[in-house]
């Protein structure tokens, strides 16, 4: 803990983010009134709280918005194709164990196009920390309908209003086998920290929405105001119930948002699973291909 | 962070701090002004050089620098600092790596010595003897067999082995495996292909090294699932979108395939690209004679891995070979990669210059070094009025033909492309000089017969003998074939 424990320096121009951040990349790309930037900063904080060196954290990420996260922060880090941060962060994961894997990508690349990956990774339970930021939209490309949209809100390509049902995150997830579960609002900035060190920690497949304004479409296109009055409004909208179950409480435009770490039961991960199975079996075969190799 | 200082009052000793606001770099958004618990913010009247009006102090006294303002910041424009904290020393960023590039540990194949084995599992086989110790898969007739082998072989090695939820999920695994620095490889069919193709571009821009094994089938779309073709010999070089130099090698034989996936795996390291095994139905699962020799005997080449401290190095710094330096996961380079195109930082440049010098690199890597890359064959070509130029599995149906074709008088010559791409275009150009032309018996409608056509010059004849797959060349076709080119010129 003490190893990347903050350090203000005695040049007040250096902000305690700089060592942890691509400075030679900023300004950031995000708009104004975007949440991305804070939770990029609970993200640093929680890696650093966690006490994990950053050398050995490995940050994947997919297209959009959210996943240039992986171009600022200053780890090994992989911007990938659209959807397929997963099987790479998988990849990764299981040829170097030591590293921390954390995919921090949007609704749309995790739940859309990367759906398919996502459930089979939280049932094989690879042991990874998935940071969904979740902006009801499509941003980087103008503002289309998500999977996350929801019921009678505005896009781009729903000028007359979406009606198609969101899905639910979270209880998708549960019910794909993840063993931590969390969702979190961009305001609840230290419950989403210390959420975000749990998940690292934990070993196994990890999840957690963070719910975050997109001032420049899903606010315009819906009359939502700036992204300061999206952010007000998720905070008093949002209740906090780490009891509840993640299949009642799905996300509307109308009722509370319900925050909270729903689920989390550690189970052995997949390469935990994979040795303690292999090890007994792999012997009589490695006795059978020795016999094989002697002529 | 600042530490959290305890609220002022109350018998509790105040912490000292300052609020420290870097007005160029706010955005206007006021989340700090509006969420401070102590009403210290407020918005300035005064721009700053973006346009927006950044927060000032107005409360002072107020603040108890828990940090809030500094956490909920997007912008990273304002901090705070205690009076405790000045006082730590920072600890030093940079460090030097001296000997963190080795690779993982591999361990031995175990196999060597003579075999009947099929090409499948041959292909399987190379791969472990290449020091591959990762496969990221998904079941495909034909190609399942190579997944079975490594799902038997890579747990007694001490290897990875993943069956994904498809083959888009697998080509992602094993760029990624090979940036934690693993050598890594997957098999598929025709249709597996047509879904890897989006992230064998990300590994051609990435320069991911890793080997991608194509065991052909007949095609379009689902095709002849238990049969054969060469009909995806295009799609190796054309697959992904954009320009790429492609590096595709054809085996004839079980042998053959498990000496060309050590080439492959030592091509794919030295020239940091995905490499294609295009292998077919037919060499795929014919059982033959295939001598695995000892692993001292067999040659491995490794990636280059940078020899530079962490903050010097850059991902895509060119030296002479064109080809950047390797550092793999974890090693504390903490470098950026992106299939954007990226400077030799790794960071997305959207510029024309940084597009061309990419794209110009990614193919002239493998045309400037083709007299490395190129392998071909070649059997009585000096003097020879036709060539049969054949590949893969038709290499083998073609030798009847030419024997036939010499008793009738004719002059045959025999090129065998062990790799198709890159193509042997100054080769085909010069014989073309010397020919009446040349025959490309080929399993589909005439791919590798235009590429001939392009580079030969008009006076030789190229004539494709074409197949659709699911069968083989009859030899008289291809007889027949050689005779009209011969015949054509006298």
């Amino acid at each position: 803990m003490a190893k990347n424990k903050s350090k203000a320096p005695k040049n007040s121009s250096q902000h305690p983010m700089e060592d942890f951040l691509r400075m030679d990349r900023m300004p950031h790309i995000w708009c104004p009134g975007c949440g991305l930037g804070t939770n990029l900063t609970a993200f640093t904080e929680a890696i650093k709280k966690a006490g994990i060196d950053f050398d050995k954290v490995a940050v994947v990420s997919g297209i959009g918005c959210t996943a240039r996260v992986a171009g600022y922060v200053k780890v090994d880090s992989y911007h990938t194709t659209h959807g397929r941060a997963i099987p790479f962060a998988t990849g990764i994961k299981l040829a170097n164990r030591d590293l921390t894997t954390v995919v921090i990508s949007g609704d749309g690349d995790l739940f859309a196009i990367g759906g398919n990956h996502l459930i089979h990774a939280a049932r094989r339970n690879i042991d990874l920390t998935v940071i969904c930021v979740n902006n009801f939209i499509y941003g980087m490309t103008g503002g289309q309908t998500a999977p996350t949209t929801p019921l009678k809100a505005y896009s781009s390509t729903a000028p007359f209003k979406n009606y198609e049902p969101p899905f639910n995150l979270v209880s998708l997830v549960t019910s794909s086998g993840a063993t931590y579960v969390a969702r979190w609002t961009s305001l609840h900035i230290r419950r989403m920290t210390d959420s975000i060190v749990e998940a690292v920690n934990n070993k196994g497949f990890s999840f957690i929405e963070i719910v975050s304004p997109c001032p420049t479409v899903f606010a315009r296109k819906n009359k939502k105001g700036s992204g300061l009055d999206l952010l007000d409004h998720f905070g008093k909208r949002s209740v906090i119930d780490h009891s509840a179950n993640p299949n009642d409480i799905p996300m509307d435009l109308e009722n509370p948002i319900v925050c909270g770490v729903f689920v989390n039961k550690p189970k052995p991960s997949f390469w935990e699973n994979v040795q303690t199975g292999i090890h007994g079996e792999v012997k009589k075969h490695r006795d059978y291909e020795k016999s094989l190799s002697q002529e | 962070m600042a530490s959290h200082a305890k609220p002022a009052g109350s018998g509790t000793k105040r912490i000292k701090g300052k609020i420290i606001i870097l007005e160029d770099r706010c955005k206007g958004c006021d989340f700090c002004v509006e969420h401070c618990p102590r009403d210290v913010l407020g918005i300035s009247t005064q721009f700053n050089e973006k346009g927006y009006h950044p927060p000032e102090v107005i409360n002072e006294e107020n603040c108890t620098f828990c940090g809030l303002c500094e956490r909920i910041c997007p912008d990273f424009a304002i901090y705070i600092t205690t009076e405790e904290e000045v006082e730590e020393v920072k600890p030093e960023v940079k460090k030097v790596y001296a000997n963190r590039n080795k690779n993982l540990p591999i361990v031995k194949s175990t196999m060597k010595g003579e075999f009947f084995m099929q090409g499948d599992i041959a292909c399987a086989e190379g791969a472990i003897a290449a020091g591959c110790r990762f496969f990221g898969g998904y079941p495909i007739t034909p190609a399942s067999e190579i997944a079975e082998r490594m799902a038997y072989r890579l747990p007694m090695l001490d290897g990875v082995f993943i069956q994904f939820e498809d083959e888009i999920a697998s080509m992602a695994s094993i760029i990624g495996a090979s940036f934690a620095g693993m050598k890594s490889f997957t098999a598929t069919s025709g249709p597996g292909i047509s879904l890897m193709t989006e992230n064998i571009g990300l590994g051609m821009m990435m320069e991911a090294p890793c080997v991608v094994v194509n065991v052909q089938r007949g095609s379009p779309s689902t095709g002849l699932p238990t049969s054969w073709g060469q009909s995806d010999m295009m799609q190796a070089k054309w697959g992904s979108h954009g320009d790429y130099g492609s590096i595709s090698l054809c085996p004839k034989s079980p042998q053959e395939i498990f000496d060309l996936t050590i080439r492959a795996f030592n091509l794919a390291e030295k020239y940091r690209l995905p490499v294609f095994i295009m292998t077919d139905a037919i060499v795929g699962h014919m059982t033959e004679k295939v001598v695995i020799p000892p692993v001292e005997e067999i040659e491995i080449f490794d990636r280059k891995y940078t020899n530079k401290s962490t903050d010097k190095y850059l991902p895509y710094e060119i030296g002479k070979s064109m080809i950047p330096d390797f550092a793999k996961a974890g090693d504390g380079y903490r470098y950026h990669t992106t299939g954007l195109t990226h400077d030799e930082r790794g960071y997305p440049d959207m510029t024309e210059q940084c597009q061309k010098s990419v794209v110009t690199r990614l193919v002239e890597k493998i045309t400037k070094n083709i007299d490395d890359i190129m392998m071909i064959e070649e059997i009585d070509i000096e003097g020879a009025d036709v060539i049969v130029v054949c590949y893969g599995i038709t290499a083998r149906t073609v030798i009847p033909a030419i024997e036939k074709a010499k008793k009738k008088g004719i002059k045959v010559g025999y090129m065998r492309l062990i790799t198709v791409w890159p193509f042997p275009e100054q080769r085909i150009k010069e014989l073309s000089r010397k020919c009446a032309g040349f025959v490309v018996p080929e399993l589909n409608l005439g791919q590798i017969a235009l590429e001939v056509e392009r580079c030969a010059f008009p006076d030789a004849r190229t004539k494709g003998v074409t197949h659709a797959g699911g069968g083989i060349h009859d030899f008289n076709d291809i007889v027949k074939a050689i005779e009209e080119v011969a015949h054509g010129k006298k």
